[in-house]
């Protein structure tokens, strides 16, 4: 079997079961059971005894954030990621792409805080990262701002600063 | 009515302490109603409400069992479904026949009996693999296939014995007739179903409900045994979008299976000249027929007794379909049996099912330390 052959198959009153084999050997197996749960397997290579874990929905989703590395690797999306320990607590980071009317413009001047609530953590400009930039900083055409804050804030932010 | 509600008090407690030490269900529903029916205490008769409650529980059982049959998906799997199949169909059909034969049963009871002493309780089987976390093994996927074997042979028998005496040419033709036509209304009238089932009001739950009812009440004008036809309906709304209306028809089959399975036991009668030895012989074969059709697969399908030891502890238990038909075509001397039979195979099943891990573990072990000295694995 080659690698990372991603084989899903459907399970007559099972659920549907995924399972990969890693580079190395080891074979992952996921499935989405018709009770709700979601049971994942790993069995190392060589070995006949295959260990399980066995999640909710809720557990699962924060499992797939924690190996998408979700906030890293988002780029032109956005990302929700639920806290399911705290109150449920979402947040969503969005990037955007800064339009010529914003280029020019500090923080500062476009009141992001004030008019929207959301908050830039961070600004992408030719392969340099620019982590909690300051009121003082100036956008220019072409940066990649990462806004951070709740779901009403982030599309306020696309309303009020996006505009052409 | 008091009756029910009694059984149902019972069933209640017994599902939350089943569910807590992860035991079937099902033996334990049955029991209930052997303590609180004729042959216990005397506390609970049959009634016309029960009775359809009773019916209700049946009909739903067919129909999700024919929803979960999509043939296409089976077509594609032939090979992996046929081989196990057609060993544990042999095996266990021809020793419970047998077996049935021989202790005193009429050739129409043996049918009977050897049907349901063949038919595992897919329920159980499933609700095993998941909860014992052995989703993953290979022998878990030759297991599921089995259950949808089964199904389908007993669909086969079902439809052989309501022929009865009937020309089968003439059953047979009816039959295909009304999957003809359900299969045209669900295909033709499959955008309306689905918009019916996206709703989020109660309408597809209605929908489901009234859709099985009048199937089974329609199928009197026919002449086609209800059981057939509600089979059929599911195989057809199985074309559309099958989990909806799992999930719709879900909380029925949940609560009338209840009933049926206590009332089953509620009829249930020792006094009429049972002979304990011939339940305890048919209930015993039960367990060690399906080790031999077990240990078989394993050999022809993973090429290790070891993995058919596996699959053994997974088909144990035998459970809804085998009531349904003694439920339907049994005489009470065979719905004893039955019952008996379930109840033992379940309970074993379960325990079976729970270590088999630690059996194959024993078995490997001593092996190895008789035979000459193997590698011995890493793990655990």
């Amino acid at each position: 079997m080659s690698a990372m052959a991603l084989r899903s198959l459907n399970l007559p009153g099972v659920g549907t079961k995924y399972e990969f084999e890693t580079d190395k050997g080891d074979t992952v197996a996921i499935f989405f059971t018709k009770t709700g749960t979601i049971q994942m397997y790993t069995l190392q290579k060589g070995c006949h005894t295959p260990s399980a874990a066995e999640m909710t929905p809720v557990e699962a989703r924060r499992l797939g954030n924690i190996l998408t590395g979700a906030i890293i690797e988002a780029d032109q999306e956005s990302v929700e990621i639920a806290f399911s320990a705290l109150a449920d607590l979402r947040v969503t980071i969005h990037t955007f792409y800064i339009p010529k009317s914003v280029a020019g413009k500090t923080i500062e001047d476009l009141q992001i805080r004030a008019k929207t609530g959301a908050t830039v953590i961070a600004v992408c400009r030719q392969d340099k990262n620019i982590i909690n930039p300051p009121p003082a900083f100036t956008f220019e055409t072409g940066d990649a701002a990462l806004v951070i804050g709740e779901s009403d804030q982030i599309k306020q932010f696309e309303r009020e600063i996006m505009v052409d | 009515m008091e009756g029910i509600v009694l059984a149902l008090f019972l069933c209640l407690l017994l599902a939350l302490v089943t569910k807590y030490l992860s035991l079937p269900a099902i033996p334990f529903y049955i029991l209930a109603g052997v303590l609180l029916g004729q042959a216990g205490l005397g506390m609970v008769q049959a009634d016309e409400i029960s009775k359809f409650f009773s019916e209700m529980g049946l009909l739903f059982l067919l129909f999700f069992m024919g929803l979960g049959i999509k043939p296409e998906r089976i077509m594609s799997n032939r090979s992996a479904v046929l081989t196990s199949g057609v060993i544990d169909l042999n095996v266990n059909m021809i020793i419970g026949f047998i077996a049935a034969y021989m202790l005193g049963f009429s050739l129409s009871e043996s049918l009977i009996v050897a049907s349901a002493f063949y038919i595992s309780s897919t329920a159980m089987a499933v609700t095993s693999l998941i909860e014992n976390r052995k989703l993953m093994l290979k022998e878990s996927e030759t297991v599921i296939w089995l259950m949808v074997f089964e199904d389908l042979i007993l669909i086969v028998v079902m439809a052989l014995i309501s022929a009865g005496n009937q020309n089968l040419i003439i059953f047979f033709v009816k039959i295909l007739c009304v999957l003809g036509v359900l299969y045209a209304l669900a295909h033709y009238g499959k955008e309306f179903l689905v918009s019916i089932l996206d709703r989020d009001d109660e309408l597809p739950i209605i929908f489901t409900f009234a859709a099985v009812l009048i199937t089974a009440s329609f199928s009197m004008f026919l002449g086609v045994p209800e059981t057939m036809m509600v089979i059929a309906l599911g195989v057809a709304f199985a074309t559309t979008d099958p989990d909806a209306f799992e999930q719709h028809a879900r909380p029925f089959k949940d609560v009338f299976l209840v009933v049926f399975f206590v009332f089953f036991g509620v009829t249930i009668d020792f006094s009429g000249g049972v002979n304990w030895f011939v339940i305890a012989v048919i209930s015993i074969l039960a367990v060690v027929s399906k080790l031999i059709s077990g240990i078989l697969t394993g050999i022809f399908i993973h090429g290790s007794a070891m993995s058919g030891l596996e699959i053994w502890a997974n088909t144990i238990a035998r459970g809804e379909f085998s009531i349904a038909l003694a439920v339907l075509y049994g005489t009470p001397l065979v719905g004893t049996t039955i019952a008996v039979m379930v109840i033992v195979t379940s309970i074993i099943g379960s325990f079976a099912a729970k270590y088999s891990t630690f059996l194959r573990r024993g078995i490997t072990h001593m092996g190895r330390r008789s035979g000459p000295s193997r590698r011995v694995h890493s793990g655990r």
